[in-house]
């Protein structure tokens, strides 16, 4: 059954690689070439790449080790701003969920922040933080923590009643309660926010480095490729961005698959 | 249980009080308009930004200028100059959204009952779907702009694909799981073709796929914001920067007024159109219990 899937999985991917390899031959030469930029004109473009030019642009991408220090650079800000994000946003859903006292003070913030859009705030950061490391991270961070605070409320306030019941019966004290039977239930809704939450630190972080770009990072990396403009630089660049988001949601399925091995789980 | 409902809204009121009372006593002590407008500065640039705006596209623009005005910033005044309203920038940018919902909500649909109606197509697509849904739409706007030029069609693209790549997973999960039991039962009755779909299916799916609406809309508002400000001529996103980002205008220092009037505004209506989701699925969903 595996095997099947992993076979027709394979055969999507190879269809794909190879109907892009056909679509660039028979555009090469047939594509426009020359593109108006707004303001001037801008010739020899390759619209769409052929898999050679990608591999030496890529060739050199990692020789010259741009590439490389990009995702190391841009990786270690969302990295930051997850876990500083993901820790308040956490620890706060969880106050907020266990006593509701808490909640009624946090809504009306929860609910501003909740629908406020992360990339709006940047302006904001930017004036107050400076162009520099800070506001990216508490960017990423702040929208990171609206995400995961909702999803451990939700997990805290989504346990059945009668588990508590039972356990209250059975004399578990509030701390004990807390610790056994509410964290335990809440984990899987907090994994789930937390791979949204990966996901929008990613689009948030791509943006923000476009804004006083600086060397390495692979938002500048999208914006010098798309000023030029540079094809292949910026489809790898993509294609990176991409194999890190992919990466990080793998890991978080990881972690939340050995972290939750005692249930039973449908996917 | 009445009470308790009373103290909450109390607490809820008390909540909102204080931080705006708190906010207002800094700003007013620390006397940095530039980086804490007071509370008074932003009631003021949020009326300039509705009145101002439409005083000035029915007279004179110079004239209107040198109008005494308590509050003014070089960024109201660009923003004033250029004729930019608060209410026209966000109909502009909530026509966005709902361009991009309107579009990318059938297709996420199509493409997520697709991967959940058959084991087959699911098995060949999926990861496709996933390699798609990976690449962050917002990154795509350079390489859409090469194709297409600069148009709106470049800021539409990316928000109707975040929307279309958000609501296949929920469509996806409420073909296959929601509704997966109901469909075996009706087909073992003998249902099958446009019965099994009206009847069946779309009942069963349909909370679940409306649910996942309200991750759409915020979904869509970030996007859209995002293609503003890195490349659109109007907008609730670039009035927040003034006018291109991405250009090397940052170099005027925003006025923090600006934006905090501009937040506000984006989060009410975000707030009100995840309102409006709610009772969409709401009434459209009404045998739900």
């Amino acid at each position: 059954m595996v095997a099947l899937r992993m076979r027709r999985a394979a055969v999507a991917l190879g269809a794909l690689v190879v109907l892009y390899g056909i679509a660039a031959e028979l555009g090469r030469g047939r594509l426009p070439d020359r593109i108006w930029m707004g303001s001037h004109y801008v010739d020899n473009i390759q619209l769409l790449p052929t898999w050679r030019s990608l591999a030496e642009e890529g060739a050199f991408l990692l020789e010259s080790d741009i590439l490389a220090s990009s995702v190391a650079v841009s990786t270690r800000r969302v990295l930051a701003g997850l876990l500083l994000g993901s820790l308040v946003g956490i620890l706060l859903g969880l106050a907020t969920g266990w006593a509701w006292r808490l909640e009624a003070l946090a809504d009306p913030w929860v609910t501003f922040f909740r629908f406020t859009p992360a990339l709006a705030l940047l302006p904001l950061f930017v004036t107050w933080f400076g162009y520099g490391e800070l506001s990216k991270v508490l960017l990423i961070a702040s929208s990171v923590a609206v995400v995961t605070l909702l999803g451990a409320h939700h997990g805290v306030r989504t346990v059945p009643r009668a588990y508590i019941d039972a356990a209250t019966s059975l004399g578990a004290g509030r701390s004990l309660l807390f610790r056994r039977v509410v964290l335990p239930f809440a984990l899987p809704h907090i994994f789930a926010s937390v791979r949204v939450a990966t996901g929008l630190a990613w689009v948030t972080i791509v943006v923000a480095e476009l804004i006083d770009a600086k060397m390495p990072s692979l938002g500048y990396l999208l914006a010098l490729s798309g000023a030029y403009p540079r094809v292949p630089t910026m489809l790898i660049a993509l294609a990176t961005v991409g194999a890190l988001v992919l990466a990080f949601d793998l890991v978080l399925l990881l972690i939340h698959a050995r972290s939750t091995r005692w249930m039973r789980r449908t996917a | 249980m009445k009470r308790a409902i009373h103290q909450r809204s109390l607490l809820w009121l008390a909540s909102l009080a204080a931080l705006v009372g708190a906010y207002t006593v800094v700003a007013n002590q620390v006397r940095r308009p530039d980086l804490l407008p007071t509370t008074q500065d932003i009631v003021q640039t949020f009326a300039a930004l509705v009145v101002r705006g439409n005083a000035q596209s029915a007279g004179d623009p110079h004239h209107e200028h040198h109008q005494h005005h308590e509050r003014s910033s070089d960024q109201v005044d660009t923003l004033v100059q250029q004729g930019v309203t608060l209410q026209d920038a966000l109909a502009v940018s909530t026509a966005r959204v709902l361009f991009g919902l309107a579009v990318g909500l059938p297709l996420g649909i199509l493409v997520g009952v697709l991967l959940g109606w058959s084991r087959r197509t699911d098995d060949y697509l999926h990861p496709v779907y996933v390699l798609v849904r990976s690449v962050p739409p917002l990154a795509l706007i350079t390489y859409i702009m090469l194709w297409l030029g600069h148009s709106e069609a470049h800021r539409l693209i990316p928000i109707v694909y975040a929307v279309a790549t958000t609501s296949v997973i929920p469509t996806y999960h409420a073909v296959r799981d929601v509704a997966a039991p109901y469909l075996v039962a009706a087909r073992s009755l003998g249902a099958r073709g446009r019965l099994l779909v009206t009847k069946v299916l779309l009942p069963a799916a349909s909370p679940t796929v409306l649910g996942g609406l309200r991750y759409a809309v915020p979904i869509a508002w970030m996007t859209a914001v995002g293609a503003e400000m890195l490349m659109a001529e109007n907008g609730i996103g670039n009035l927040l920067v003034g006018g291109g980002m991405w250009s090397s205008r940052m170099q005027t220092r925003s006025d923090p007024a600006v934006i905090i009037a501009g937040v506000i505004t984006l989060a009410a209506a975000g707030w009100a159109m995840d309102a409006g989701a709610r009772l969409l699925r709401a009434r459209l969903t009404r045998w739900v219990r």
